[in-house]
């Protein structure tokens, strides 16, 4: 789908095998030299991805864009697969939702109303326009008038109004309610019921909303302004507890996007049938029937047709389908990272800030960047990905072509710089270890999750680089909600837990401070400093309006966080998936301008692979 | 006439007594061929895999190796290597010397368990029958698996030795009853009365009287549970409940299959080891059968 939004939600990545993932570094050795983000241009030739050399990938060669070859007909029919091994929730409706299963059966029915462009940057392409005060803190929407929802209702400034109110209300058990709602005017006073209305939310006329901020930040523009409306005419006389489970949201949904529902069964499939009614133009496909494949016979079921495209694709099982000759490969470098974190402090429960810790085992600059320099995150990319994933250098991703500084090589592999950083701390050789500078035995417990083929080899890998350098290195495996659980994710840390390997998906605004900044539950190092708070206040001020201003500051901010070492990036990751030859004007990644009513098929039947 | 006491001395009075109960076992073995090739491969397989992982070096052959990973089969990789880069035959070796080791220990302590609470509810019965018996079902509706589960995940690390008592602890309970209905057959024999009027002890007429005229029915039940026990290991490992993958376990390998692309493209990881399981299982089983046969007169070949 490629576009669903999660608005500067900053979730926990699942390092599942259902994520897949790849890309690769352009020229080796150079670890600057990234690829400047996906791109437009064609496969260089029709679905041949050739290793460069011995099993070796690059993101490079994946297009994002499915090459089209012959004509559609008219009509037809495709199944979408969302490869998982669980069923998905089915909580149906974004203003709800937060699970990504469930975002790719959305993806299908409803849409935002303000569409993006691939710097994620809202634009007038969409099912709304908007235009911004001189202040930047008001926003006036214009929703266009063919814009209706599969009941044949228009969809309307008031539906967007009562999305915010339901939101906002102290009712909702939803996921969205958050700081991107705080920062509009009056709604503290709607919430602790002072006011009935929200002052800063005013419907203007049917199809026009105007919505007034306190605060103005270049965020606003990257995802904190929310574009999805809920049909009052349908939720409106329903309390707002009862929502999210009524049959509105579990078993009709209700959008406004290319196709309708037309049948579910729970968890396991839906039907939909165009919505010949469609704002944008009448879809070319007449059905759309999605399912959910397990991971381990998604490469039957493309094989023989029997899926036409897929939400995603395990990366181990790429290298050995790669010349699978049914299908082409989509490529786009993915919003995610995977790093190595040190625990440097505790969480303040009460104040809600990280408490850092002078004290802490991990304290020592100079230990955290040995610890870097002992890793070879370039082979690891190589070896274990096959190059689809590759050395990570800043905290940046190139996700963001923008703001991803890629003149930064990060630190580079080098042990013997390693030791020599080691040796000039004072941590001594006592036999086969190190011993802390004042002589104490020094024994690092190291955390990663299990789940997914590679976790373990990858974090005994590590174990094994840092023994080499002389560091007493514990490893344990747990599993994911463990895993969370003991670096804090409800505030609790376990102390015993020194180091961790943790990935993050990353908003689709690039300001950090959801997982770095000193109030941020998601900063699980527990890291904080004056300067790192200045740098990322300076990231969302207005002045950061001007986007080269932006970039140079959070150059810095990738500069400092790579000299100040709380944790570091190990891997960055890209997504590939396999597309049936039938299928034209397919994309994935975001600001393509190719949209899923636009989707066409050449044949009947799905091509079988030969 | 003549002919006939010939006969009869060939077969009869040559051999100067009746035959022990393990020259009984040894002839019975021996009659079958099956069971005979089968216990000559387990001898092997036993030694081998005791003396060649004398050599192996574990902590090496657990190294990941990130220039090494999935190689087929060569001459310095015998059996190809895993996703980490580590050496499938190393692997196979150890883990097959780990699953053996489990099997043996599980099946000799719950053996010794199971005959003394056997030997001891059946001999004495009544009460003692009573209370022994209410712990043994007590311990029998437990959901053994479960448990076993639960407890490897809440002990952190976890060896040989813990993992045996661990399976132990659920495990002697169906040779304890055999023992017992066995003994209660056995007490009411005249040897035993007899005994006891010329004054021996309990132990005594339990341990040297009662307990070897059972030995032959212990010696097959504990054969085919180590088997049993065998598989037990290498299934808890292949769900992932049982030696964490810096152990080699036969389970671990096999499990390794669980990957749709290694099973089809990498038969190096998994097959030797689920081979390997495979004949262990139908070998141990083929001496068992013939042991089992032994132990009845009206089955026996020999």
């Amino acid at each position: 789908m490629g576009r669903k939004l999660t608005p500067r939600m900053l979730l926990p990545l699942l390092l599942t095998f259902m994520i897949v993932l790849s890309a690769c570094t352009s020229g080796k050795g150079n670890e600057g030299a990234q690829p400047p983000g996906p791109t437009n241009t064609q496969n260089q030739t029709e679905g041949e991805n050739k290793p460069k050399e011995e099993g070796l990938y690059s993101i490079e060669d994946f297009s994002n864009v499915k090459t089209n070859e012959g004509e559609p007909i008219k009509g037809g029919s495709i199944t979408y697969g969302l490869v998982s091994d669980t069923p998905f929730e089915g909580i149906l409706n974004y203003n709800f939702s937060s699970g990504a299963p469930d975002a790719a059966v959305l993806g299908w029915f409803d849409e935002s109303l303000l569409a993006w462009d691939k710097n994620y940057v809202f634009t007038n392409d969409g099912a709304a326009t908007y235009e911004v005060s001189e202040d930047g803190r008001t926003f006036t929407f214009t929703i266009r008038d063919n814009v209706n929802w599969h009941d044949g209702k228009p969809v309307t400034a008031e539906d967007w109004e009562f999305a915010h109110e339901v939101i906002t209300h102290k009712d909702y058990d939803g996921p969205r309610y958050g700081s991107d709602f705080t920062n509009i005017e009056g709604v503290l006073e709607y919430r602790e019921g002072k006011a009935d209305k929200i002052s800063g939310i005013k419907v203007l006329s049917d199809k026009k909303l105007q919505i007034t901020y306190i605060k103005s930040t270049p965020s606003l523009l990257t995802g904190s302004i929310w574009t999805y409306p809920l049909a009052k005419h349908i939720f409106g006389d329903m309390e707002i507890a009862k929502m999210s489970s009524s049959s509105a949201v579990r078993e009709k949904p209700i959008g406004f996007g290319p196709f309708k529902v037309e049948s579910i069964v729970p968890g396991e499939s839906v039907v939909y049938t165009k919505n010949a009614d469609y704002w944008r133009g009448e879809p070319n496909l007449d059905k759309v029937v999605l399912k959910v494949i397990n991971p381990t016979t998604v490469v039957q079921q493309l094989k023989s047709g029997g899926v036409d495209l897929v939400d995603s694709f395990p990366i181990d099982q790429f290298p050995d389908n790669a010349n699978m000759s049914n299908v082409e490969y989509l490529g786009v470098i993915d919003r995610a990272y995977t790093y190595i974190g040190f625990k440097l402090g505790k969480w303040d429960e009460e104040n809600k800030v990280v408490a850092p810790d002078p004290n802490a085992k991990m304290a020592d600059v100079n230990l955290r960047r040995a610890m870097w320099h002992a890793v070879d995150n370039d082979q690891v990319g190589k070896r274990f990905y096959h190059g689809l994933r590759w050395n990570a250098t800043t905290l940046i991703p190139p996700s963001h072509p923008e703001f991803h500084d890629a003149s930064n090589p990060g630190i580079a592999y080098d042990v013997e710089k390693a030791n020599q950083i080691l040796d000039e701390a004072g941590y001594k050789k006592n036999g086969e270890f190190r011993t802390k500078p004042d002589g104490s035995e020094l024994v690092i417990n190291f955390l990663s999750m299990t789940g997914g083929d590679i976790a373990e080899p990858l974090a005994r890998y590590y174990v094994q680089s840092w023994n080499a350098i002389g560091l007493n290195v514990n490893l344990e495996l747990v599993e994911f909600n463990t895993f969370y659980d003991r670096i804090g994710n409800n505030g609790k840390d376990d102390p015993n837990v020194d180091v961790y390997q943790g990935a993050w998906t990353v908003g689709i605004d690039v300001d950090p401070a959801g997982l770095y900044g000193r109030d941020a539950l998601y900063n699980f190092s527990r890291y904080a400093s004056e300067e790192n708070d200045r740098l990322l206040a300076e990231g969302v001020s207005e002045k950061a309006f001007d986007v080269a201003t932006r970039k140079a500051i959070y150059k810095e901010w990738q500069q400092f966080m790579i000299e100040e070492v709380p944790v570091f990036p190990t891997l960055y990751r890209s997504e590939i998936v396999p597309v049936n030859k039938r299928i034209l004007n397919y994309a994935i990644g975001d600001g393509t301008g190719i949209y899923l009513y636009e989707l066409a098929v050449t044949q009947d039947k799905p091509f079988v692979a030969e | 006439m003549d002919k006939a006491s010939r006969l009869v001395e060939d077969e009869v009075y040559e051999p100067s007594a009746s035959p022990s109960s393990w020259q009984i076992l040894w002839r019975e073995i021996k009659r079958d061929k099956l069971a005979l090739a089968s216990l000559i491969f387990l001898g092997i397989v036993v030694a081998a895999v005791y003396g060649v992982s004398l050599i192996l070096d574990q902590k090496q052959i657990v190294t990941v190796d990130l220039f090494a990973l999935y190689q087929p089969p060569s001459s310095k990789f015998w059996l190809g290597t895993d996703y980490g880069g580590r050496d499938v035959f190393g692997q196979l070796i150890i883990g097959t010397r780990n699953s053996l080791s489990i099997g043996i220990i599980v099946t000799v302590l719950t053996g010794v368990i199971g005959i003394l609470a056997g030997l001891i509810s059946g001999y004495f019965g009544g009460t003692v029958d009573n209370v022994a018996m209410r712990v043994v079902d007590f311990f029998m509706i437990l959901p053994t698996l479960m448990i076993v589960i639960a407890f490897v995940a809440a002990v952190p690390k976890y060896s040989v030795v813990s993992f045996s008592l661990i399976m132990t602890a659920f495990l002697w309970m169906g040779i304890a009853r055999l023992i017992r209905s066995k003994t209660l057959q056995e007490r009411e024999l005249e040897y035993v009365k007899a005994s006891r009027t010329l004054g021996s002890s309990h132990l005594k007429i339990m341990f040297t009287q009662v307990l070897p005229n059972l030995s032959s029915i212990i010696i097959v039940t504990m054969t085919l549970n180590l088997a049993a026990n065998i598989g037990l290991e290498s299934g808890l490992s292949f769900l992932g409940f049982g030696f964490p993958e810096s152990t080699p376990s036969l389970g671990t390998l096999v499990s390794y299959a669980r990957n749709p692309q290694t099973l089809e493209f990498r038969w190096w990881i998994w097959l030797p080891a689920s081979l390997l399981i495979l004949v262990l299982m139908l070998s141990i089983n083929n001496v068992g059968q013939a042991l089992k046969r032994a132990t009845d007169a009206r089955q026996r070949r020999g």
